[in-house]
């Protein structure tokens, strides 16, 4: 018990864990979504907040584990994540040295929630996300650039523009947005609804609106319809191996 | 058991017969009870409580916010309508459970002006969540919800049965003032086996 604690002090310590995540402050601004949810034609006002500067990290995401061994993958209750949660670590509390600094995968929706409130932070919304992700290293929004629209077509592949370690930051400051792995909102469930009820409405109306929970606003931007369409389609115990997640913090 | 004229003896075959790990795992939570979610969560007469306080008896649950004047005010008068095809003891042996998706504005004075207008009677708990769980809540029941920018929420409208444990029995969406017959059937079974 007491060499346990121990080892468990000395991670603790000496692993990049133990530092506090770097969030990077987010100024807010109005924002035209590629995303229409219905009944919001317009721009959706972003509010300012705070987004961690990379993805969260398997070494960081096993200090979690260490901590909270609810989370560990031979503990985690079958609600929580499928048999893929954390498949590709070496141990049940560890993942593979070697492959420690890339960020956490076949992590559910679940544990990425929890990970971010141990944090005392939460998951981003997709809003924000997308906000953050419309830069590239010179421009807030690079969207209407299609040299930079075809490079995002390789995202979520090794060969994405932000795969590599020495990609530079987007003009937040933020890495590896469009990098190997996908990665988990907060919201990502509400991204399409077949079965969404409209709160005040009339009968007709439900039945329209179950069909048209959500429509594009651009439907050249190929490489956010992707990403909608692998994270509509995931349930929240879902894990993939190109599936990680980063923490959000509202402004106080 | 202290008092029993039985004496020592029992209370230590009692003790040994607690410290078998079967017992154990029987009081332990199924790996997929909703109530593995620990979320703390007020109730329209203030009372404080925990997710898995609701473990215990079977239940019916959903969640709304009350300031819906369709789907929700459905949502209710459906659960009212389960009640209503229960005999007295299955009655009893029910608890419903709403959970609010707005909790900025369901304040417990708020949920418990629901419950009055609506006339619920004491199985009914409308519950408010903290902020942060609602998320995840939403999530482990497989609720969809969306605020709108005037206030409103697009949101799943449902009916879920969950065992004693918490596991989700079955599940009928909300169209109208009935439920669906084939939901009703699966309480009065499910009512019967908890006994």
């Amino acid at each position: 018990m007491l060499t346990s604690t121990l080892w468990l002090v000395l991670l603790a310590t000496s692993s990049p864990a133990a530092s506090p995540a770097a969030y990077v402050e987010i100024p807010g601004g109005a924002f035209r979504s590629t995303i229409r949810y219905e009944g919001n034609d317009g721009d959706r006002v972003v509010a300012d907040f705070a987004l961690m500067q990379q993805a969260v990290s398997d070494r960081e995401f096993q200090a979690f584990v260490l901590q909270h061994p609810q989370w560990r993958r031979d503990r985690v209750p079958a609600l929580f994540a499928d048999s893929g949660y954390l498949s590709h670590w070496q141990a049940d509390d560890a993942p593979d040295p070697l492959d420690a600094e890339r960020p956490a995968t076949h992590v559910s929706w679940f544990a990425a929630d929890a990970y971010c409130k141990a944090q005392q932070a939460r998951l981003p919304d997709w809003a924000e996300w997308e906000y953050v992700a419309a830069a590239d290293p010179q421009r807030r929004d690079a969207r209407t650039d299609p040299v930079w629209r075809n490079r995002l077509f390789a995202d979520g592949t090794s060969r994405a523009v932000d795969a590599a370690g020495n990609a530079p930051a987007n003009a937040y400051g933020i890495r590896g947005l469009h990098g190997a792995s996908w990665e988990w909102v907060g919201d990502f469930s509400t991204l399409l609804g077949d079965s969404d009820k409209r709160g005040a409405d009339d009968g007709d109306r439900l039945q329209f609106c179950g069909a048209t929970g959500l429509s594009f606003n651009n439907r050249d931007d190929y490489a956010v319809l992707k990403r909608v369409a692998l994270l509509s389609a995931m349930q929240p115990r879902s894990t993939l191996g190109n599936l990680g997640f980063r923490c959000a913090r509202s402004r106080p | 058991m202290k008092s029993s004229p039985t004496g020592p003896a029992l209370s230590v075959a009692m003790g040994l017969l607690f410290c078998l790990p079967a017992l154990a795992v029987a009081d332990e939570l199924p790996g997929d009870s909703v109530y593995q979610v620990t979320a703390s969560l007020t109730a329209q007469d203030g009372r404080e409580l925990s997710s898995p306080d609701l473990r215990g008896r079977p239940a019916v649950v959903s969640m709304f916010y009350s300031n819906c004047h369709l789907m929700c005010p459905l949502i209710i008068a459906s659960g009212k309508a389960v009640q209503k095809q229960l005999t007295a003891s299955e009655h009893d042996a029910l608890d419903l459970a709403v959970i609010s998706i707005d909790p900025a504005r369901d304040t417990p004075a708020a949920l418990q002006d629901v419950a009055d207008a609506h006339h619920l009677d004491s199985r009914w708990r409308l519950l408010r969540p903290l902020d942060t769980d609602v998320r995840t809540l939403a999530a482990v029941l497989d609720i969809r919800y969306r605020a709108q920018p005037d206030g409103t929420f697009n949101h799943t409208s449902v009916l879920i049965l969950l065992d004693r444990d918490g596991r989700v029995l079955a599940r009928s969406e909300v169209t109208g003032l009935q439920p669906d017959p084939e939901f009703v059937a699966q309480v009065k079974k499910t009512l019967v086996s908890s006994h």
